[in-house]
């Protein structure tokens, strides 16, 4: 029990720590929103009126109280459930941008990492187990692709599979010529998103599958040189029984603590994919509230992320006291 | 820019020849002018059926709805396809502007009032009339601020004065080009006109109305009470919101798009596959500010005027132009007026264009007769100080970069020495803003018609600049710190007078000036490339017929263009 205890007391004072970071950084970052926000409209070339200006400083000057006054408010609007709102998404609420982008992300990029996990430990055991022969030659080639950056293939997919075969569409979470009022509950709605995620997920799992791979095959080897194996084998168990069982299993564990942080860190969603799809997804409210300064929308972001990373770690360090007592004695 | 009263009938003149003109092909064949024959009370017209119009303005996703002018985060639609102002200015070329709320309007002969009168028989496209109260409160409301405004009346029913505290000739394109026509009935309702986001069926006198929104796009359909008989002729435009230059160019390739403006180095590739482009360039001037003066606290080489003389010819605009910006841009002019558009108010004896290529001997030849000599390493001296400054841009803005490194080599020729730094984009405004600094690569805002008077009171006199280390004022932009007693007095000048003669004068005073100071390095002006499905729709302004500012992030043009368009 007294173990719980102390993994709770120790992940309540690291949020406590990570949410009042996340107050202090984004006011830390030098800039202010105020002149970024002129600066883009006059590269985009827009005229800049006297009542344009007065309309920016009407919504961005609303920042005059002291920082401990705006730290308390920041306290007080997290519990209350209000993340404040975007002055360049203006103006809508941080948590109503927040939570219109995550189902998209956690959807495709959740489903895109297990599938690249699935993947990826299962060629990485079999490219173990067969070390040295053909199999194994699978390697070199995951290394290829695991250093190809990710942004330059998404481009190469979509210049061969979306615009030069016209396999797949090119840009959004659905068919924005189908469903001019957005998303409905209709069968055709579903399919139409099934067919937009379908690239974007495949360019994820080819991107991150060899990393999975790498990881398993490696440890795949050095299980199989435990007592335990060569004893399996001796005792003349079948194969497959010494495969799955024996090596397999053990050599998957430190793949699925590293899946456990790789799901928390899911609802950062996918940066660049994102931007090259035009896709849904927390990625772009959270490279556009850095670029702009957008100190409201960052805050809401981080603070997902941040809860979300510690949700999956506390899970993990249960069950990871459930099962190993030696996690549970040494702490 | 026009004379008193003249203005009045030379307008509805001018438009219908402007609309025959351009809009020979047009099915419907109606008229865009004034005459009383078009009242427009009872024009509703439903387009015939064709395909949705599918646009990019530059949008990136998640879109919000916001259709509220007043507030900074407006969609493109709003304005000028949902709410219109009094006319439509052309931005590319100087034609007559065209009515569109207006029938037309009437300076006073001193500058201190304009009478508009409202088109007859306009409506909202929720089926009221337009009033005199409407357009007293689209020029006096909390949105709009416009100081030089003391008051508004109606004189009838179709008339409105607004008075000024000052003659407000100057003032012409914000008042008719610039300020939004709204409702009363709706934005007189609202607590806060800034914070409104005015997502529920807008009401507002455009050729276009609000029909769905999502995150991704928008569609708007046709008005079909729009007062222009005959117009719009297409049904429905969507407004995509969109990552990335990438896509935008994969949905041309892939016929998935119609109309947008957007860089692509290679244009070809889109008009190989039967796109319509037309190019033009930006209204605004991309130039190198120097921090001039050394009255204001300015240090460094480039505060003597010989230095920044020598620059200006040891520079290769050609080889830039080439190099870093794809060959897109087209020179501009050391009178900040723009070539092709204002040649009208180009003074004699200041040349019309910069130098395209560079004259390292003349560069000598400047330094020397600015008491420079020559050092030991190739490198002017005065006074123990070299000719060495440093040129910033910024990072990520890659043609600004490339072109600060081709200075760099070009510089050196002429006994230059230019050292290129990158800062980020906080730490530029920042420079800027406060001075602190030698040269940085940059543009102006210039002006969007073809009168250059607020890029001269903007950046060039001395009340919209600050001393060096004091950070300028939001609507100061006189980045130089330029000040001389000459140029404020003929802009002062030139602001109190409608009467072409006079301002052109004021203007060569100014053009003289700031030729011989030379404040900003005078560079380019930036192309804006358009491009557009000709395919499947008609009436798009060419490279021959600039009848609007192509580009489709520009609101008003852009509204105006998809009025006029018609299917194949």
């Amino acid at each position: 029990m007294k173990y719980y205890l102390r993994r709770i007391t120790f992940y309540i004072i690291t949020l406590w720590a990570a949410v009042s970071l996340n107050f202090l950084l984004p006011r830390l970052m030098p800039g202010d929103p105020r002149t970024i926000f002129m600066e883009a409209l006059l590269r985009r070339g827009g005229d800049i009126t006297p009542a344009m200006e007065h309309s920016v400083d009407v919504i961005f000057g609303a920042e005059d109280s002291s920082m401990w006054t705006q730290y308390w408010q920041y306290w007080g609007n997290i519990f209350k459930g209000d993340l404040g709102v975007s002055i360049t998404k203006f103006p809508a609420p941080v948590s109503d941008l927040i939570f219109q982008a995550l189902p998209w992300t956690i959807c495709l990029v959740g489903i895109a990492t297990i599938i690249s996990f699935i993947l990826g430990v299962t060629i990485g055991a079999y490219a173990g187990w067969k070390r040295g022969t053909a199999a194994d030659g699978i390697i070199p080639f995951m290394t290829l692709i695991q250093s190809v950056p990710y942004f330059w293939l998404a481009l190469v997919f979509i210049a061969v599979f979306a615009v030069g075969l016209g396999w797949f569409p090119i840009i959004g979470g659905y068919s924005l010529r189908d469903f001019y009022a957005g998303p409905e509950w209709s069968w055709a709605f579903v399919k139409s998103v099934l067919y937009h995620g379908l690239l974007p997920a495949i360019t994820i799992v080819v991107a991150s599958v060899g990393g999975w791979v790498l990881g398993m095959r490696n440890m795949m080897v050095s299980t199989m040189s435990e007592d335990y194996v060569v004893t399996a084998e001796a005792k003349g168990l079948k194969q497959s029984r010494v495969f799955t069982w024996y090596a397999a299993r053990n050599a998957a564990l430190p793949s699925l603590s590293g899946l456990g942080i790789t799901l928390g860190f899911v609802v950062a969603g996918s940066i660049v994919m994102e931007q090259v799809f035009t896709y849904p997804g927390v990625g772009k409210l959270l490279i556009n509230a850095v670029q702009n300064k957008d100190y409201a929308l960052m805050q809401g972001v981080f603070l997902i992320i941040t809860v979300t990373v510690l949700a999956a770690n506390f899970i993990m360090d249960l069950i990871y006291g459930l099962i190993d007592p030696r996690a549970r004695a040494n702490v | 820019m026009f004379a008193p009263k003249r203005w009045k009938k030379a307008l509805p003149v001018a438009a219908i020849a402007l609309s025959m003109g351009l809009f020979t092909a047009c099915s419907s064949g109606g008229s865009t002018g004034a005459t009383p024959s078009d009242g427009g009370a009872e024009s509703g017209s439903t387009p015939e059926d064709g395909p949705t119009l599918v646009m990019w303005a530059g949008s990136q996703t998640p879109l919000v709805a916001n259709f509220n002018p007043y507030a900074p985060t407006v969609l493109h639609a709003a304005l000028g396809g949902i709410y219109q102002p009094l006319y439509f200015y052309n931005k590319a070329e100087p034609t007559p502007p065209v009515p569109l709320v207006a029938e037309s309007v009437e300076w006073a002969e001193d500058g201190m009032y304009l009478d508009i009168h409202i088109r007859p028989g306009i409506e909202w496209n929720d089926g009221q009339p337009v009033t005199t109260e409407d357009i007293i409160f689209s020029f006096t409301n909390e949105g709009v601020q416009m100081d030089y405004v003391d008051s508004a009346e109606a004189l009838d029913d179709n008339t409105v004065r607004l008075n000024f505290n000052t003659p407000a000739y100057t003032n012409e394109f914000s008042l008719l080009g610039a300020t939004y026509i709204v409702p009363k009935h709706v934005f007189g309702e609202v607590d806060d006109l800034v914070t409104f986001a005015n997502t529920d069926n807008p009401v507002g006198t455009g050729p276009f109305m609000l029909e769905n929104f999502t995150d991704a796009a928008y569609t708007a359909v046709a008005n079909p009470n729009y007062w222009d008989e005959g117009h719009p002729a297409i049904n429905r435009v969507q407004w995509l919101g969109i990552d990335g230059n990438a896509s935008g160019e994969s949905m041309f390739k892939t016929g998935q798009m119609d109309y947008a403006t957007m860089f692509i180095p290679h244009p070809d590739q889109l008009t190989d596959t039967g796109l319509g482009y037309v190019k033009v360039s930006s209204p605004n001037p991309v130039v190198i500010m120097t921090c001039s003066n050394a009255d204001l606290g300015c240090t460094g080489a480039q505060t003597d005027v010989a230095f920044r003389h020598a620059f200006d010819v040891v520079i290769d605009r050609d080889e830039i132009n080439e190099k870093a910006f794809y060959g897109l841009s087209t020179p501009a002019s050391p009178t900040f007026a723009k070539p092709g558009r204002d040649e009208q108010w180009m003074a004699e004896g200041v040349p019309e264009k910069n130098p395209t290529t560079a004259d390292p001997e003349e560069a000598k030849k400047i330094m020397e007769d600015g008491g420079w000599t020559l050092g030991a390493d190739g490198i002017y001296e005065k006074d123990g100080q070299r000719a060495a400054v440093t040129l910033v841009s910024v990072e990520g803005w890659g043609d600004n970069n490339a072109a600060s490194e081709l200075i760099v080599a070009q510089a050196k020729k002429g006994g230059l020495e230019v050292t290129h730094q990158t800062v980020t984009l906080d730490q530029f405004t920042d420079m800027r803003l406060t001075g602190e600094y030698e040269m940085v690569f940059s543009a102006l805002v210039g002006t969007p018609i073809s009168d250059p008077y607020t890029i001269y009171r903007n950046c060039f006199t001395t009340s919209f600049t600050q001393p060096v280390g004091t950070s300028l004022e939001p609507n100061q932009t006189n980045y130089a710190r330029y000040s001389n007693e000459a140029v404020d007095e003929a802009v002062k000048a030139a602001a109190m007078t409608n009467d072409p003669e006079e301002k052109a004068a004021a203007y060569a005073t100014i053009q003289e000036n700031i030729y011989a100071d030379m404040p900003y390095i005078s560079m380019f002006h930036g192309g804006n490339q358009t491009f557009y499905n000709q395919t499947e729709f008609d009436g798009w302004p060419t490279e021959s017929d600039l009848y609007a500012f192509p580009a489709s992030w520009d609101g008003i043009s852009a509204a105006y263009i998809l009025s006029q368009l018609t299917y194949k």
